[in-house]
């Protein structure tokens, strides 16, 4: 087989970066804000304070694959994703929302807060299709940038989180 | 004119009907197609003057339809509205034959920058 | 030290086999995931698997699956090799226990690399 040169050496292939030392816990705020204001209204205000524990979660999520590989996750109370639901929806918002709608909704606020997050990572990354349901797991608890707000008084809380085990002490 | 619009999130692409309404841009016929594939049948089907697209999308994605389009000899005009909107993508989007890409999170103001050059 | 290398592919499986024994490994072959398993059955267990993402009869997440669920075999570490296009699928690999991950086409020096981080290189490597 041919060596290809990935670039990989050249990248510094000899660490393996956390993402606490590529992206800070400001910036993933401002990309939220931003897709808030966006997606759900202009006037809308997330706020940088922790709320209450949420009670019914549901988490939306997009996987990063690249020089840093993980998952940004989304998680609120099940009701707030349906308040943003229709948020989003706006008059096309229907009287009973399917959980298809909801998915939907929510899958496309991670993807938009996730494909910025991954904008903001060196180098070139793929980003996965959105996925809702519970959150994925902790892999690695010194691998995660995590950011709690309050929208409308409710606990939204995103967590750019390491897919990759600890490496091995040696 | 007729414009189709791209993208596997349906709220998305209420989304985009909405701030392409907010953006001055009214008075057009809009298609939805709900992944590359079903873009590219619509293509056919459709004879849009414009798409639309989503870049990630389950079955064929945008840029893969953009890329079975030009191959197939197509020039409908084609520009982006994707999550993923940095220099990286732009340049991809532009060798693959994209007149433009609107990132999310975007603005009618975003849209009208990017579609004036493209329709009244 | 071991590697058990499993791809649907005779060409994959050479070329990977080749790197890791010019690494020091000794080596082991499967056509996909049930084979692997197969190995691992005999008793043989390796310190690493290197195993391709699709692959007939049981592919590389089911294999990670089935692995995880052994706790004879949590010492192994799992590498997975996946191409471009299935890329961004490779966190669901990684939730499913897979240690690590490759793209195609990779270099001999990027499995080195990886596995110098990870512990796994037979001698001391000059890097």
């Amino acid at each position: 087989m041919t060596t290809i040169d990935t670039g990989e050496r050249r990248r510094g292939a000899d660490t393996r970066p956390v993402i606490t030392e590529l992206i800070d816990e400001a910036t993933v705020e401002a990309i939220a804000q931003e897709a808030w204001i966006s997606l759900v209204g202009e006037d809308e205000v997330l706020v940088p304070l922790p709320g209450e524990p949420v009670a019914d979660p549901l988490s939306s999520w997009v996987d990063v694959v690249g020089p840093w590989t993980g998952s940004v996750v989304l998680t609120t109370g099940r009701r707030t994703a349906e308040e943003l639901t229709r948020a989003l929806l706006r008059e096309h918002s229907p009287e009973v929302l399917e959980d298809e709608d909801v998915a939907d909704a929510f899958g496309e606020i991670a993807n938009v807060v996730g494909g910025n997050v991954k904008a903001a990572l060196p180098g070139s990354s793929g980003l996965s299709l959105p996925d809702v349901g519970d959150a994925p797991a902790l892999r690695n608890p010194e691998d995660v940038c995590r950011v709690d707000l309050l929208w409308r008084g409710e606990t939204v809380s995103i967590s750019v989180q390491g897919a990759l085990p600890p490496l091995p002490a040696h | 004119m007729k414009i189709l619009i791209a993208d596997d999130s349906r709220v998305m692409r209420q989304i985009v009907i909405r701030t392409l309404r907010q953006a001055g841009f009214d008075d057009h016929e809009i298609v939805e197609a709900e992944d590359g594939a079903d873009a590219l049948a619509k293509v056919g089907s459709e004879e849009p003057d414009l798409v639309l697209s989503d870049w990630n999308m389950p079955n064929m994605t945008g840029i893969e339809c953009l890329q079975a389009l030009r191959s197939s000899g197509s020039t409908v005009p084609f520009g982006f509205v994707t999550s993923e909107g940095s220099p990286e993508m732009r340049e991809r989007a532009a060798n693959a034959g994209a007149l433009f890409l609107i990132a999310k999170p975007f603005n009618e103001d975003t849209f009208a920058d990017a579609l004036s050059g493209v329709i009244a | 030290m071991r590697a058990l290398v499993i791809d649907d592919s005779r060409a994959m499986r050479r070329i990977v086999s080749g790197i890791l024994e010019g690494l020091g490994y000794e080596t082991r072959q499967a056509g996909h995931g049930r084979e692997g398993l197969d190995v691992l059955e005999t008793g043989w267990v390796p310190d690493l698997a290197c195993v391709d993402w699709n692959m007939p009869v049981m592919d590389g997440l089911q294999f990670v699956s089935a692995v995880r669920s052994n706790p004879a075999l949590r010492s192994m570490t799992i590498m997975m090799v996946t191409s471009e296009s299935e890329h961004t699928q490779i966190v669901r690999a990684l939730a499913a226990g897979a240690h690590e991950y490759v793209i195609k086409p990779f270099t001999a020096d990027a499995i080195r690399d990886k596995l110098a981080l990870l512990g796994l290189l037979p001698q001391e490597a000059v890097l």
